[in-house]
């Protein structure tokens, strides 16, 4: 299993093909660092099986909370069985900052 | 008065950043409205209810001084009424434009998935029209973007997806609602609210309002009564749902909550009956049922939708007539009539324009000429692949090759 951050990440090289259709299925690339970010999300679930044919193994993405900042896996939520978009880069709220309830409403109002 | 207003409307979103989730959305959708050499005119947000579509657009809008003309599934959209309302919208620079406070205008075409049968008639294609000679933003957003009307839709907009809302945010925002309305809510009721919603933020927080009315304090008791959203009940979830369905009444509750075609869905339970049911005496009483509901279905027609209770009720004892016979087992789908139709479609066209060349020479009706003349025909050509027939009804070599081959007519 091959954690990535949907910011940055790095993948081996790829062929010409392979590139064209990562790019149109919504990656960019960094010429200077060499790295990958997700531009857009619309095929989301085609990209997750594409980077996971080049990289041979299951691709999870750290999730970003919305109040905290911090990266953390899907694996620490206990709704992830529930959840239409597992392991897919999009914002989410950390287990410790939802029982701390009192912090979100000043961070997002 | 602040009072009655609902939940939803008094906590809608102001500021783009209140509106939870779907960030990459959100981020694509201001860069298109505030790129002034867009490449589309349009762009079309789709996703399932509920996850912030109008809101964002409302939000941008409040946020950038944009003044929303709107037209939703509430007004007639009809060529002309589309027409009346977004062509001088889009095809004249607002005087207002020019002022520092506004930035223009925005049309905003909600639920365009909705746009169709009669009273909608010519409403797309007045919208592609539109778009395409547009002066100012065109924001369309639509639940389902697949449906076959909205094809040539798709090809001049940008297309934006948006996804459901993940329970950590539903919950972040029904915590925040219930401090500004004062309500003491338990944690886990708020954790039900929001699975039970499955990611449609609008729905939690209107169950959260109904429960919560006259409540200070609110308990997980108090959510026990809230059932399932009706989300997304395909096909292969209602019949697995019906077989296994351990009385009638779960049966018919799941039958209510499902949103399938009924005729497509009554052909599905016929077809897979024999698949749940092994002992022959259950499926002859099933059967019996399945034809019951049938004819009730017909009774049904447009308009006697009073009698769908009863359509429900049938098919409901027919998935149930043994509950405790119930193995899981692969679902025929989609049911073997329509997928019949499909793979004899071009046959049927082909027979089809035989008919209207026969007809047109016999000064007959296509119906005649098919169960009265195509008959003969074949076996006059049988005899004799050359007959002088031929040229007299203009037949192709193709079209005497399958009259001679077919079996069925």
């Amino acid at each position: 299993m091959v954690v990535l951050n949907k910011k940055a990440f790095i993948l081996p090289r790829v062929e010409k093909e392979k590139f064209i259709r990562l790019m149109r299925l919504g990656l960019e690339y960094n010429r200077d660092k060499g790295s990958y970010s997700i531009s857009h999300f619309d095929n989301i679930e085609k990209l997750i099986d594409t980077i996971s044919s080049i990289l041979n193994d299951e691709v999870l993405f750290l999730q970003n909370c919305l109040m905290c900042s911090k990266d953390f896996p899907c694996s620490d939520c206990k709704y992830a069985d529930f959840c239409a978009t597992k392991n897919l880069p999009f914002q989410c709220v950390c287990p410790q900052c939802l029982k701390e309830g009192k912090t979100h409403q000043q961070k997002i109002f | 008065m602040k009072n009655d207003l609902l939940w939803v409307e008094k906590y809608r979103p102001k500021k783009i950043s209140e509106v939870l989730g779907n960030e990459l959305a959100k981020t694509t959708f201001i860069n298109w409205l505030n790129n002034k050499r867009r490449r589309k005119k349009a762009v079309l947000l789709y996703g399932p209810a509920g996850v912030g579509k109008t809101a964002l657009v409302n939000a941008a809008s409040n946020q950038f001084n944009f003044t929303i003309i709107e037209m939703n599934a509430s007004d007639t959209r009809t060529e002309k009424a589309i027409n009346k309302v977004g062509k001088p919208a889009t095809s004249f620079v607002a005087l207002d434009k020019f002022s520092t406070e506004t930035k223009g205008n925005i049309l905003f075409l909600d639920e365009v998935d909705g746009v169709f049968g009669q009273q909608d008639r010519g409403g797309i294609g007045a919208i592609i029209k539109i778009v395409k000679e547009s002066l100012i933003p065109v924001v369309m957003a639509a639940n389902n973007p697949d449906i076959k009307k909205l094809r040539p839709l798709k090809k001049v907009c940008q297309m934006i997806r948006f996804q459901q809302v993940r329970i950590p945010l539903i919950i972040t925002m029904l915590r925040r609602i219930c401090v500004m309305e004062n309500v003491e809510a338990e944690f886990e009721a708020l954790e039900r609210i929001a699975q039970n919603s499955r990611g449609d933020m609008r729905s939690a927080i209107n169950d959260l309002q109904s429960i919560s009315e006259g409540r200070p304090v609110l308990r997980v008791q108090d959510t026990m009564f809230l059932s399932y959203r009706n989300k997304d009940i395909g096909m292969y979830e209602t019949i697995m749902g019906v077989f296994s369905a351990e009385s009638v009444g779960d049966a018919a509750m799941i039958l209510n909550r499902s949103n399938v075609n009924y005729d497509d869905f009554l052909l599905s339970i016929s077809d897979n009956l024999p698949l749940r049911y092994p002992d022959s005496a259950d499926l002859a009483h099933a059967y019996d049922l399945v034809s019951r509901a049938d004819v009730f279905r017909g009774r049904v027609g447009t308009e006697n939708w009073h009698l769908l209770r009863y359509f429900f009720n049938l098919l409901a004892e027919a998935a149930t007539v043994s509950p405790r016979s119930f193995k899981p087992f692969e679902v025929i789908s989609p049911p073997i009539r329509i997928m019949k139709l499909f793979w004899t479609k071009s046959k049927r066209t082909k027979l089809e324009n035989i008919c209207a060349k026969i007809a047109l020479k016999c000064h007959v009706s296509r119906t005649t000429a098919k169960t009265d003349i195509v008959p003969f025909v074949k076996i006059i050509l049988e005899k004799q692949k050359s007959s002088p027939i031929i040229s007299w009804l203009k037949l192709e070599p193709n079209d005497v090759d399958y009259l001679i081959k077919i079996n069925k007519f």
